[in-house]
């Protein structure tokens, strides 16, 4: 007898907790108040997620150290001509920005040439089919805010969506749920890039039959939609599917951030 | 307040909690097994009356945390498997390990099933490899998880 009610309570206990964890899941998707526990909970795993990072951390600064003096010689030069190559580059750079300030103020715009940056790293991931977040080490104490553009040294990573004191999350451009207004550099062509849950693929859905696409075009951000700057490159076109029936073309195109490697990454500001 | 010797039980979740987000590579991502899952099973198993549901409760809040997911989607996952483990765990503890393996797995679908049902009200359908594969790996490697943590139960003299 005391068994079975042993069995009934049990059973009431685990029934309340389906019905509290459906409640709480139903809260958090519709409402925005669970979020400050979120934040707690998310502090109190900080350290946690440094853990992760420490051998990756960890591996880079041994391999620094036992560098041997020959090798460090051969790369010295080879960044020393990198370097200057980049110089010269930049002089012609410096040059086309002054003349683009220019044009612009001749033109009566008020957009500002360079965006403020944060440089940031990595701490953690948290990728599947049907999430694509990763966790870098600078939170709202370094001005990251929700809705900032992330990108790596070669494109669009992803944008904020969660903000604590010391980390923040980042939903990369290739999470399902994700997705980025871009255009095609060869055509001017605007499209949507969706993720897919894969880090090597985005998808530009409904594209007209008649548009001029071909694999290998860059496709960079629009600047649309007020939430990535634009004109920062997003992906290269590596397959193109039409749909002869309907007259869409799909287009898959291969990110040009290294979504799944990069350590640092930059966090942009918005301009003004 | 619970003894020292408890913050076994932590530690060895916190331990499952990190190996779940230890960075993986794209294509090993789908295969990871639920550490969490696989550590709670094994406590709820041996020390039923301590680790219970709230246990599950609290843990899957966690994990839904250091996730991503929607919070109490997990926690809803490991509620479930808990408290069918509450009732099956004295059949299951005295059979040998592989058989053992098989339940795992068993409770571990179900675990994935119920985070997926998840996903796919929200409109994020799970492939079906990412369906069966991590807890296959689970059941693969429940042998060795169930050696190690009962060995530290015992140094840590809990029953």
């Amino acid at each position: 007898m005391m068994n079975l009610l042993q069995a009934r309570g049990a059973s009431l206990k685990a029934l309340f907790l389906v019905a509290l964890s459906i409640a709480i899941m139903v809260v958090d998707h519709r409402f925005h108040q669970l979020e400050i526990v979120r934040t707690n909970i998310s502090l109190a795993l900080t350290p946690l997620r440094y853990l992760v990072s420490l051998p990756a951390t960890g591996g880079s600064w041994l391999s620094d150290w036992v560098t041997s003096h020959s090798e460090l010689i051969a790369e010295n030069e080879a960044l020393r001509s990198e370097g200057r190559i980049l110089n010269a580059r930049l002089q012609k750079l410096e040059i086309l920005v002054e003349e683009n300030a220019r044009l612009r103020s001749l033109l009566g715009s008020s957009r500002k040439i360079s965006d403020d940056v944060i440089v940031a790293e990595l701490l953690s991931v948290a990728q599947s089919p049907y999430r694509q977040l990763i966790e870098i080490n600078k939170g709202s104490s370094d001005g990251v805010e929700i809705g900032y553009a992330v990108i790596d040294d070669f494109g669009v990573m992803g944008q904020v969506v969660h903000v604590n004191p010391q980390s923040a999350s980042i939903i990369l451009i290739s999470d399902p749920e994700h997705a980025i207004p871009v255009q095609f550099v060869r055509s001017g062509t605007r499209s949507v890039a969706f993720g897919r849950g894969s880090t090597s693929q985005l998808e530009l859905r409904y594209l007209p039959a008649t548009a001029d696409i071909q694999i290998g075009d860059e496709l960079v951000t629009s600047g649309l939609g007020d939430r990535f700057p634009p004109d920062y490159p997003v992906a290269r076109v590596t397959e193109i599917d039409e749909d002869r029936v309907r007259g869409f073309v799909t287009v898959f195109a291969e990110p040009r951030a290294r979504l799944d490697s990069s350590r640092e990454v930059l966090v942009i500001k918005p301009r003004q | 307040m619970p003894p020292l010797k408890y913050l076994t039980i932590y530690l060895s979740l916190l331990v499952a909690l990190i190996l779940m987000i230890l960075p993986l590579p794209d294509g090993v991502q789908l295969y990871r097994p639920n550490w969490v899952a696989l550590a709670l099973i094994y406590w709820s198993m041996a020390l039923p009356k301590r680790v219970g549901l709230w246990f599950a409760f609290f843990t899957g809040i966690f994990l839904d945390t250091s996730q991503g997911t929607l919070l109490g989607q997990h926690t809803l996952a490991l509620v479930v498997v808990v408290f069918l483990n509450m009732n099956f765990y004295q059949r299951i503890r005295v059979l040998v390990l592989p058989q053992q393996a098989v339940y795992v797995f068993v409770l571990l679908l179900i675990n994935q099933g119920l985070v997926a049902w998840v996903e796919g009200i929200l409109g994020r359908p799970t492939p079906l490899l990412g369906y069966f594969g991590a807890p296959l790996v689970g059941m693969l490697i429940w042998p060795w998880v169930f050696v190690v943590l009962r060995d530290v139960r015992r140094k840590a003299a809990l029953s």
